[in-house]
């Protein structure tokens, strides 16, 4: 927080911030001030993940740098279009199965579900 | 009761030096889980619907008085590349990340980070709207 111009500037990327942003609207990280048992930490919460809520809504999942902890803060409507494509797309773009033998490997397991919802419903 | 099961039952910290192997039943959807197949000795999930139980506090250490089920919420993935599941407590919403197993359902998993691309979340106009003003034309050039 800058006492003469009244700005707060992010920890992360020195983006501004306004006063009532709980995360930087940039790059999504925000200051990790009180952990979990009320421990200051001061570490930065660095985005991971995105939620979808049962309403619809986002959060954003952060984990902090400096102790590993998980937080969730609430999407705001001007955070970075990018940042947020990116987090969403990042486990898309590294899988952990082969995206061509998805279903093969299902029925393998003996588990149901099936991609085929895409052109119309099964 | 043998000396094993002595030390599961007295010893606090048993689960932070050493493998849960026991079987389990989900409190989800009632299968029976078995810890073969999951590629790793911590089995911590159900691998048909990905629930988890809210038992420890840090890894193991069994000090959780919520016992609430945990849902998964997302994936992410980590410094390894490696998939990992975020859980969230029913009961008391607390966060937790967990590696995935090599059993896990994949189309689960698939379902989980599609998720954000499902709704309403990224509009298209937006999109259009900001890949419009990304593609700059230089007019003023010669």
């Amino acid at each position: 927080m800058d006492l003469e111009t009244g700005t707060r500037r992010c920890f992360s990327c020195g983006f501004e911030m306004a006063e009532e942003d709980a995360h930087c609207p940039n790059c999504l990280c925000s200051l990790h001030e009180e952990t979990q048992e009320e421990w200051e930490c001061g570490g930065i919460l660095q985005p991971i993940s995105l939620w979808v809520k049962d309403d619809g809504s986002w959060e954003i999942l952060q984990k902090c740098s400096l102790c590993g902890e998980l937080a969730a803060t609430p999407r705001a409507p001007r955070d970075n279009p990018l940042k947020l494509l990116q987090l969403a797309a990042r486990p898309l773009a590294d899988p952990p199965f082969p995206l061509e033998r998805i279903g093969e490997m299902t029925r393998l397991m003996g588990g149901s579900g099936s991609t085929e919802g895409y052109y119309d419903e099964p | 009761m043998s000396r094993e099961n002595k030390k599961k039952k007295f010893d606090k910290g048993y689960f932070q030096k050493h493998p849960c192997l026991d079987p389990f039943t989900c409190r989800v959807c009632g299968r029976s889980v078995v810890p073969e197949g999951a590629g790793t000795d911590h089995r911590n999930h159900c691998p048909y619907c990905l629930s988890s139980l809210h038992v420890d506090e840090t890894p193991g250490d069994r000090r959780s008085k919520c016992h609430g089920v945990m849902d998964p919420i997302a994936v992410w993935v980590r410094k390894n590349n490696e998939w990992a599941l975020i859980h969230r407590c029913r009961i008391c919403g607390k966060l937790s990340s967990n590696r995935i197993a090599a059993d896990d359902h994949p189309m689960k998993l698939m379902a989980l980070a599609l998720r954000p691309f499902a709704g309403e979340g990224f509009s298209r106009e937006g999109l259009a709207r900001m890949s419009r003003h990304m593609d700059v034309r230089d007019e003023g050039r010669p």
